[in-house]
């Protein structure tokens, strides 16, 4: 018996080590490009997944061995995949690091084996660059501020000067959750609007509803929310719609499908798209023109950012 | 008689009781619109999902066992039901039913799995129910291809928000109903009391003659049901169904029932205490907001109370001894 679980144990190792090589040995002779996601059970990169395997169907020209862990936070994963990576030898590192100061380390050894790394989605910390000896490096990605901004000023114009508002803010700490948070005190001051309270709602559905729910009980006065994700729009509308008020405009970011439903339906006014998929394959190009000596990997290459209300859906 | 009764009541439910009942008049006093019916209608909202979680959450802690995995199975819950729901070509009525059972059902085959895995092979509750936090997040990532589900039925969404009297929620109302259940079959059946003799001494109730595996078994299995019918208050609430949500709900349900006095080594502990436990969370989180403290010092008060509440708990339990 023990015999056999020992047996067992060896097929099990086995198979899980095939399961690692595989994927290397069935590539042909196209450049791999390695991207390195965040959450894929995030909805925005799992759509990016897609967008991206499916241009690089159509391209032809990569082939891509995208990863990702299943937690935004989950540093440890995203670093044992950079490894991986560079003992793969692939071609090329497409990076959304999960966080901007601990992946540079990671960066920095790709580039000594001669991998060039491409950072996109969120940005590698100036300073901790700056310690690891860079002193710029290339970043491909949205503006998250300007976008948050542009949902800020939709709401402004909506409710006039002098609007009352709440800011549903992101994970603390995060940079894409600072960065929305500017982009809608920016709105904020710019649309002379009145900011109610600011707090957050850690990106979560359940967790926006009820603090929406209570900061309604708090200031009924209140015209319109932001919110810094989709799925907290979810939330603070089903908050909105449970008080029976029906005068408080919402907007988000993401653009995700059940937010569109809302906006179609007049019940949320506008949310954010950043094109997830384009990201990548701008990433992967500017990769190339690095590769191929054209550009220096320096400086900030935006991604589009749009306004999405209900014109853009009908 | 009657006098050592009353003791006792306050040394029991009572006591966690007297600490709301204070919390609420200290919320009363200092913050502006927490004592109005309408708030109150909120809290109730508020603290039903983890009132139904922590039922269930209460039989798995009283047999000195765990389930971290409610908050994962809650969202593959949702999302088998959440698909059932959407099925085109069905009656609305049909719908609704086929999806609540199958939420209920994935809930309590997983609660199944769990207690039968670690009763037949001896493994702590902790891992088994931590292996399947990740099988059933996996799988519900899996089967809604990591997307939100959303476009329920209006009657269905309307079921959500519709308060009984104007004041009682719908979904609080079935939360209660779940307590009642719970501290019914903890009461007065033999489940119920071998719950409590095993959590106190499972060596004995096993050399008595008695089955201990399949009342284990049954205690995950119930918590995994009142995980599914969770699932479909959360679906009533929000509308939607997400392989995302239920992050932080696994240590709301243990905190709600530590709080109203169930020991984690098992064999002590109430319905009635647990469902007060969950009130306490539930007001600090709406009246610290009201008060007008920021995301930062609430956080830091919620745990400082959370801690006050079991030090005073470890109290009662000293003085009750003392007057048995």
């Amino acid at each position: 018996m023990k015999k056999m679980n020992r047996i067992l144990g060896f097929v099990l190792v086995a198979v899980l080590l095939l399961g690692v090589i595989s994927p290397v040995a069935a590539q042909d002779d196209k450049p791999v490009v390695g991207v390195v996601l965040k959450s894929l059970a995030n909805e925005f990169f799992k759509t990016l997944q897609e967008g991206a395997e499916a241009w690089a169907k159509e391209d032809g020209r990569y082939t891509l061995d995208i990863k990702g862990m299943n937690s935004e936070t989950d540093i440890d994963t995203q670093l044992s995949i950079m490894d991986t990576f560079i003992s793969q030898g692939v071609d090329m590192i497409i990076l959304a690091p999960a966080d901007s100061s601990a992946l540079v380390p990671s960066v920095v050894k790709a580039q000594a084996a001669g991998i060039p790394v491409v950072n996109f989605d969120v940005r590698l910390d100036a300073e901790q660059l700056k310690a690891n000896g860079l002193e710029d490096f290339l970043f491909v990605g949205p503006d998250n501020e300007e976008g948050a901004y542009l949902a800020g000023m939709a709401l402004a114009e909506k409710i006039g000067e002098g609007g009352k508002v709440f800011i549903i803010e992101g994970n603390p700490g995060a940079d894409n959750a600072i960065a929305r948070k500017a982009g809608f005190d920016k709105a904020v001051a710019e649309g002379k609007l009145e900011l109610l309270e600011s707090s957050t709602a850690h990106w979560e559905t359940e967790e926006a509803n009820a603090l929406v729910a209570n900061l309604l009980t708090k200031y009924p006065e209140v015209q319109g929310i932001m919110c810094a994700n989709d799925s907290m729009v979810l939330g603070a509308q089903k908050a909105v719609e449970a008080a029976g008020r029906d005068d408080i405009q919402i907007v988000g970011f993401d653009n995700i499908a059940a937010v569109q439903d809302l906006i179609k339906q007049g019940k949320a006014l506008a949310t954010v798209d950043q094109f997830g998929a384009d990201m990548v394959k701008m990433a992967i190009e500017v990769g190339q023109k690095i590769i191929d000596g054209e550009i220096e990997p320096l400086g900030w290459e935006k991604t589009p950012v749009k306004l999405i209300t209900i014109e853009d859906l009908e | 008689m009657k006098s050592k009764r009353s003791i006792n009541f306050i040394l029991q439910e009572g006591g966690i009781g007297l600490i709301l009942i204070f919390i609420v008049i200290i919320f009363a006093l200092t913050a502006p619109r927490f004592a109005t019916l309408l708030n109150f209608t909120n809290i109730m909202q508020q603290i039903s999902i983890n009132t139904a979680i922590s039922v269930g959450m209460t039989f798995v802690i009283l047999l000195g066992g765990i389930d971290l995995s409610v908050g994962s199975v809650l969202a593959l819950a949702t999302i088998l039901a959440g698909k059932v729901l959407i099925t085109e070509n069905m009656s609305i009525p049909a719908a609704v039913v086929l999806s609540a059972l199958a939420g209920i059902g994935v809930g309590m085959l997983c609660g199944l799995f769990n207690g039968f895995v670690s009763v037949r092979w001896k493994i702590p509750p902790f891992i088994v129910t931590l292996g399947m936090m990740n099988i059933a997040r996996g799988a519900a990532l899996q089967i809604s291809n990591s997307r939100t589900i959303f476009g329920f039925p209006t009657s269905f969404n309307k079921f959500g928000t519709v308060n009984l009297f104007n004041v009682l929620p719908s979904i609080f109302l079935i939360a209660l109903a779940l307590v009642i259940i719970g501290h019914f079959i903890l009461k007065y059946t033999v489940f119920g009391r071998m719950i409590y003799a095993i959590g106190n001494n499972e060596e004995a109730v096993r050399l008595s003659g008695h089955n201990t595996a399949i009342y284990k078994i049954a205690a995950f299995a119930f918590c995994g049901f009142t995980v599914g019918v969770a699932a479909i208050m959360y679906m009533l609430r929000l509308n939607i169904a997400s392989p995302i949500l239920g992050t932080g709900f696994d240590m709301n349900a243990i905190a709600a029932t530590v709080i109203g006095g169930t020991s984690m080594s098992g064999g002590k502990g109430s319905m009635v205490g647990t469902f007060l436990g969950a009130c306490i969370i539930g007001v600090l989180n709406n009246g610290l907001l009201l008060i007008g403290l920021g995301d930062n010092a609430r956080q830091i008060v919620t745990g400082f109370i959370i801690i006050f509440a079991v030090v005073i708990d470890t109290y009662r339990v000293k003085f009750a001894n003392r007057t048995e």
